[in-house]
């Protein structure tokens, strides 16, 4: 039971650490969950238990920690309900049909950047989740190697390690596709 | 010599694509990422591959991550009743 002065510093660190992550809390979360609805329950979720531990919070890195926070009550979701073996179909085939600028017929620079683009899109909607995810938080959300790290709960080599390995695929479907040259080391 | 240099030239290669990515994200320390920076201004193979990566990035980041405005209010709302009490359950 807070007294009300303690209730008092806590709200006020809420609103100070807290609430300004809410963009940066809502994308990240996006990232985790591939899902608006379910997204915004983390975020609910993750807003709660900082609530409750603002007051263990010594304000040092508050990003860091809501990101702790999260990946506690990801996992805790993961607990609740079965694992997602399949994706939808739906989610999986959005970022195809998502390019605004699909089936424009334009200068040839603009047709190869739209089909790069593309094939971005489809390689990273192909990626297998756990390297999909590194993607999205770095290259997407614009998250650091440790805070990404923070988010899903892995040593910053790892996040690397996956990022290099997906970036890395996309590029071989790139040249496969006929986007980018051949690497040839000597 | 020029067998020399050849190999030389091969291992800066290796040591660059190894932390290329790690370069492109800004990662580097100013050495390491200097030391790049001049390999990828003389070399055009590993240049050439350092723009593959960096447009790569590129349509990464403009992938579209808007979250719906709405959400964001409602979590805002969400955010500022714990704040005054509301909905903690405290």
């Amino acid at each position: 039971m807070y007294q009300a002065g303690e209730r008092q510093r806590g709200e006020d660190a809420f609103a100070r650490y807290v609430l300004p992550e809410l963009e940066v809390l809502a994308r990240v979360a996006f990232s985790i969950t591939r899902n608006t609805a379910d997204a915004e329950d983390l975020v609910q979720e993750t807003l709660l238990c900082a609530y409750r531990a603002i007051d263990r919070f010594d304000g040092a890195h508050p990003r860091a920690w809501l990101f702790t926070i999260m990946r506690n009550a990801e996992a805790k979701r993961h607990r609740r309900r079965r694992p997602q073996l399949l994706r939808d179909p739906a989610q999986a085939g959005r970022v195809e049909s998502a390019d605004p600028r699909g089936g424009v017929a334009s200068p040839e620079q603009v047709v190869v950047g739209a089909e790069f683009d593309a094939v971005v899109a489809q390689c990273l909607a192909s990626l297998p989740d756990r390297h999909r995810q590194v993607v999205e938080l770095v290259d997407i959300d614009g998250l650091s190697y440790a805070e990404a790290a923070e988010v899903i709960g892995v040593p910053v080599g790892t996040v690397m390690s996956r990022l290099h390995r997906a970036r890395t695929r996309i590029r071989q479907r790139l040249t496969a596709a006929g986007l980018a040259p051949k690497r040839s080391m000597r | 010599m020029r067998v020399w240099n050849a190999t030389a030239s091969r291992m800066r290669c290796v040591a660059t694509m190894r932390v290329l990515q790690t370069y492109l994200d800004g990662a580097l320390d100013e050495v390491a990422a200097q030391r790049v920076a001049d390999h990828l201004e003389d070399c055009r193979r590993c240049g050439l591959e350092a723009d593959v990566y960096a447009e790569i990035k590129t349509a990464l980041g403009e992938q579209d991550r808007t979250v719906d405005p709405r959400a964001i209010e409602r979590l805002r709302h969400f955010g500022e009743q714990l704040v005054r009490g509301d909905a903690a359950g405290s």
